[in-house]
């Protein structure tokens, strides 16, 4: 059954993909770029439930789908669908329609990619699919023909290929490390290193899983290596750039979720997790240091993104049962929350036709509905109640208060509030300026392709907020002994 | 302590002493053949020397004592090194544990430096024009140099070069391991740069590229016979110490006979003459870099001594 | 690897060609005109193909030839000339402006081998690694990496941080045919057309970025900020 599931949910999105280009008309290929998104997430909203306690595999093994891959596929399939949904809206607005058929192309291969990629058992096709993920997304990011779009392309290719090939590097170290204990032939899968890894070389393997941090971190968007994301995810359109913060950080973070995994498996001693944790601690800073000074809102939306992975890094490196199951839920928050922010924001930007903060104004004003949900959303990003976010952040915190990691707790606790502070500025400046700027009332509307994926990303948000079922619970928490199967 | 150590010790200074003009003709004579000129035969170098000794000294009056010292001082350094590398024979004959390879490097130094001072002395422009370049080519150049020294002692862990040829000479693994062709690669670049050959090429008079030229232009007569002997001897020396050491560690005396030190000498000419001709082939392919540029070459003879010492902790 | 004894042969030819290829990276650093760097990278992707290719022979590992060729065939030849035919294409020879000279580059690129065998040594000092041709390729697979950083750094040419970029990746091949020469065959194909799909990628943007930015110097992508 679950077989069946998996397979429909790959093969949705390649047919969209490869269909649009035979189809070539727009309003078709929206519509079938839109039927891919539902059965995508019809198919992955039950993925979770009816797996049991071990994992499942398919392809000759080459497929793993345990409780981790099964809840970032989900997370994936909902901002899939919610950014198709929404996409039908917002790319009308750009009159590109003679080369939406491409666009639509990508944007299923994107998600084909990206649903593809917690799927691969294996080390070498997991950083395969990683690196189509890049790929096909700069082409989506330089979608729109302009010169800055161009620079963020660029930008996003260059450092992110760079990235990733210092993770094939590591890759190649840890098979390395692999072949002196199970000899020089075997099949590189997640369980076979965690389950080797107590025997292997522990410098071989601190240096190998340093270079994989590095190297998925980039594509995480962890600082210092986060200078590509406001540029693409502030470059792309609006759909992109949900699907890119919302999809495919999630997809980089589990890599290195799972090498964590392997590394705590060794007993590699404090290193590996304090390297997460400080990479995410810097995050954090970073994002509390750039958003507070924003000009422009869909970079103010990418460096939120950036500490928010920085968020779920502290709760992978805090470790753990309730590190683990906070930084999953943080995930599903996230997601969720992210691409309404990004779809408040792709609207705003259209409507008031620029994507400087300062020259929006009057938001609650102008567009009433849409503004409340928007700014709901901006409530629930910067952590506060009774949203999702503030219930992972708070087991993530919980998680933390050990000795070892309490400075972290402190300085996250001080950045939440930073960040807080400066989010709701920003938004203040948009919505509640006293003497609206001369001839800022807006061109555009808001049209109801756009609004219904608002609603239905803030629905579930807010419904997680208030209440953390016990299923739910109990399903993150059984994943952190399965990363580390070492451990006792 | 044999009288027949001695007499080829005495027999490796005459060596350097008497074949060094030949050498120095013999490149010449390559390098206007290879341009298709007839070339003034290789027996030149000679000539000049028996006219130059024929010849009055004029001495500037701004000049000092340093002005007759330094050919001096510089034509006996370079009659010391050759007591302290393998020259003709490949064991160490009675002083030439005087100094080790650094000290061989250091006297070297001596005799330019001296150089230096004598064209700064009479304070004339070009002296001065002289010695600046060549002081800056010197600071380029000596802590490669050092570093190349570094890396034979560490190829062959001791100071000696004599045990740095057997090693060679031995073990065919450690002549072509890379940490000995590194060292050759970057030991040839600074026999270019120190023998004046392209891209650095200077023994010319003209005042652009003058760096040689600059600082003996106010010597004549004996003392410039002198000074052109020790830099052709310099040549000589760097050169048997790139082919004694380095890169055809063959062909030394081993017993120390009379006929295996002729055999040896004779030797040292083919070596040096297939030497020449590459210098000359590589010399012909370039043409001289600005003076700015001067640092390319140099650097990448810094790099090929670092990959040098690094290969030498691989393995 | 450190399992099996080399023969002395084979231990001179693996260290022979490893060393080639670090060398070639050096020329790549120094050199000032984009054609060179074009056949620095094609003479060491030969090199590391013909690694390939003798670790398949002496250590046994036949399918090793097909990547040896496939490497020889991509690398070596198609890569190159995708490549060229952007240099053509764009009429840009040489680099005018660098972040830093080219002799200085060739002295921070000495410093990357150095810490690159700092770092092997401890790694290798932590287990006996049998032939030293594994510390080798180990140092060299790092010195690689950085010295394709610094490139990716200090150049201002599009086509220059591709090749930065692609000297990485052949840092990464080196390591992986000695180190790990076991991994799948499967693996080696993807990852192999992996690239070639990569460098197309860059054929395209850099296209773009000619049409819609007008140039391809990277220092004049500086529209975004903050």
């Amino acid at each position: 059954m679950t077989g069946w599931l998996l397979a429909a949910l790959l093969a949705a999105p390649l047919a969209a993909a490869t269909g649009c280009p035979i189809l070539r008309a727009p309003r078709p290929c929206e519509a079938l770029n839109l039927v891919a998104g539902a059965v995508s997430f019809a198919c992955a909203l039950p993925l979770p439930f009816l797996l049991g306690g071990r994992a499942l595999f398919y392809w000759d093994g080459y497929v793993i789908l345990d409780r981790v891959s099964a809840w970032v596929v989900l997370c994936t399939a909902i901002v899939y669908f919610l950014a198709s949904i929404y996409a039908v809206g917002y790319m009308r607005l750009l009159n590109e329609d003679r080369r939406l058929f491409r666009f639509y192309a990508l944007f299923a291969g994107f998600a084909l990619t990206t649903l593809a990629a917690p799927l691969m058992n294996n080390l070498g096709l997991y950083w395969i699919a990683i690196e189509l993920t890049t790929l096909v997304s700069t082409f989506l990011v330089a979608f729109e023909r302009a010169a800055e779009s161009m620079e963020a392309a660029w930008k996003y290719i260059v450092i992110v290929s760079a990235g990733i090939s210092l993770a094939l590097l590591g890759t190649v170290l840890f098979y390395w490390a692999g072949s002196i204990v199970l000899g020089s032939r075997y099949q590189m899968t997640w369980a076979v290193l965690a389950g080797a890894a107590p025997q292997m070389n522990p410098v071989l393997l601190t240096l190998a899983f340093l270079l994989v941090l590095v190297g998925y971190g980039t594509k995480v968007g962890l600082a210092p290596m986060h200078t590509w994301l406001p540029d693409a995810h502030s470059e792309s359109p609006a759909p992109v750039s949900a699907m890119l913060s919302g999809a495919l950080l999630n997809t980089a973070m589990i890599g290195v979720a799972r090498f964590l995994g392997v590394a705590r498996s060794a007993r590699l001693g404090a290193l590996p997790q304090l390297a997460v944790v400080a990479f995410g601690a810097v995050s954090l800073l970073i994002g509390a240091l750039f958003i507070v000074r924003q000009q422009g809102i869909k970079r103010l939306m990418a460096y939120s993104s950036v500490e928010h992975m920085g968020v779920v890094a502290l709760g992978f490196g805090f470790g753990g049962a309730l590190g683990v199951a906070g930084a999953l839920y943080h995930m599903l928050n996230h997601s969720l929350n992210k691409s309404l922010m990004f779809f408040g924001a792709g609207s705003m930007m259209r409507a008031y036709g620029t994507k400087d903060i300062a020259q929006i104004a009057g938001v609650s004003r102008f567009f009433p509905s849409e503004g409340a949900l928007w700014l709901a959303g901006a409530v629930a990003i910067t952590g506060a109640p009774p949203f999702g976010l503030f219930l992972s952040e708070f087991t993530i915190m919980r998680a933390g208060l050990k000795p070892a990691f309490s400075w972290a707790v402190g300085v996250m606790a001080v950045l939440l509030i930073v960040i807080f502070v400066g989010f709701m500025n920003q938004f203040r400046r948009m919505y509640y300026t006293p003497d609206p700027v001369a001839g800022a009332a807006p061109a555009g509307r808001v049209s109801v392709w756009c609004a219904v994926p608002m609603w239905l990303s803030l629905a579930p948000l807010l419904a997680l907020g208030l209440w953390w079922p016990a299923g739910i619970w109990n399903y993150l928490t059984s994943i952190a002994p399965s990363l580390s199967p070492g451990l006792p | 302590m044999s009288l027949r150590d001695i007499l080829l010790q005495i027999a490796q200074v005459a060596a350097v002493l008497v074949l060094a003009p030949l050498i120095q003709g013999v490149i010449l004579q390559f390098e206007e053949r290879v341009q298709r000129a007839r070339g003034p035969g290789i027996f030149q170098p000679y000539r000049d020397l028996w006219k130059l000794f024929h010849k009055q000294v004029v001495v500037p009056q701004t000049a000092s004592w340093l002005f007759w010292a330094a050919p001096v001082v510089a034509f006996t350094c370079m009659l010391t090194v050759p007591i302290l590398i393998p020259v003709l024979t490949n064991y160490p004959l009675p002083l030439s544990d005087m100094g080790d390879i650094l000290g061989g490097g250091l006297i070297l130094t001596l005799g330019s430096f001296m150089i230096i001072l004598a064209g700064l002395d009479t304070a004339s422009a070009y002296g001065g024009i002289g010695s600046s370049r060549a002081t800056m080519v010197a600071i380029l150049a000596e802590p490669t140099l050092i570093l190349v020294f570094v890396g034979i002692t560490l190829l062959a862990k001791s100071m000696l070069p004599f045990v740095v040829n057997h090693l060679l000479v031995a073990s065919w693994a450690a002549y072509w391991s890379p940490a000995h062709l590194f060292l050759v690669a970057a030991f040839f670049i600074l026999l270019l740069v120190e023998t004046d050959r392209m891209p650095i090429h200077s023994s010319t008079h003209i005042e652009v590229y003058m760096i040689e030229e600059g600082r003996i232009l106010e010597y004549s007569g004996p003392l410039l016979a002198l000074l052109k002997w020790a830099s052709a001897m310099k040549q000589f020396i760097l050169y048997t110490i790139f082919c004694n050491v380095l890169v055809l560690p063959w062909g030394l005396s081993i017993e120390g006979t009379a006929l295996g030190a002729l055999g040896a000498a004779a030797g040292l000419v083919v070596k040096f003459v297939l030497v020449g001709c590459v210098v000359v082939f590589v010399e012909t392919a370039q043409s001289r870099l600005r003076f700015y540029r001067y640092q390319e070459p140099l650097a990448a003879s810094f790099l090929l001594a670092v990959l040098a010492i690094a290969g030498t902790q691989l393995s | 690897m450190p399992t099996h004894q080399l023969a002395p042969v084979a231990s001179s030819l693996f260290s022979l060609l490893t060393i080639t290829s670090l060398l070639l990276s050096f020329v790549m650093l120094g050199s000032r005109w984009l054609k060179n760097y074009l056949y620095a990278f094609a003479a060491q992707s030969w090199a590391v193909a013909g690694l390939s290719a003798a670790v398949a022979f002496y250590g046994g590992y036949p399918e090793l030839y097909f990547v040896a060729a496939l490497t020889l065939l991509f690398r070596g030849l198609v890569l190159p000339y995708l490549i060229w035919r952007m240099i053509r294409r764009l009429d840009v020879n040489r680099e005018a402006q660098e972040f830093l000279q080219p002799a200085s580059a060739l002295v921070a690129g000495a410093l990357c081998v150095v810490f690159a065998l700092a770092v092997s040594y401890r790694v290798a000092t932590a287990f006996h690694l049998e032939p030293p041709v594994g510390l080798l390729a180990l140092t060299v697979t790092l010195s690689m990496a950085l010295i394709g950083f610094l490139m990716l750094a200090v150049r201002r040419e599009a086509i220059s941080q591709v090749l930065g970029l692609l000297v990485i990746e052949n840092g990464v091949f080196l390591g992986s045919q000695i180190l790990a020469p076991g991994m799948p065959l499967l693996i080696e194909l993807v990852i192999l057309f992996d690239l070639l799909i990569v460098v197309a990628c860059f054929g395209v943007l850099v296209g773009y970025l000619l049409t819609r930015v007008g140039t391809t110097r990277t220092s004049s992508l500086n529209r975004l900020v903050g």
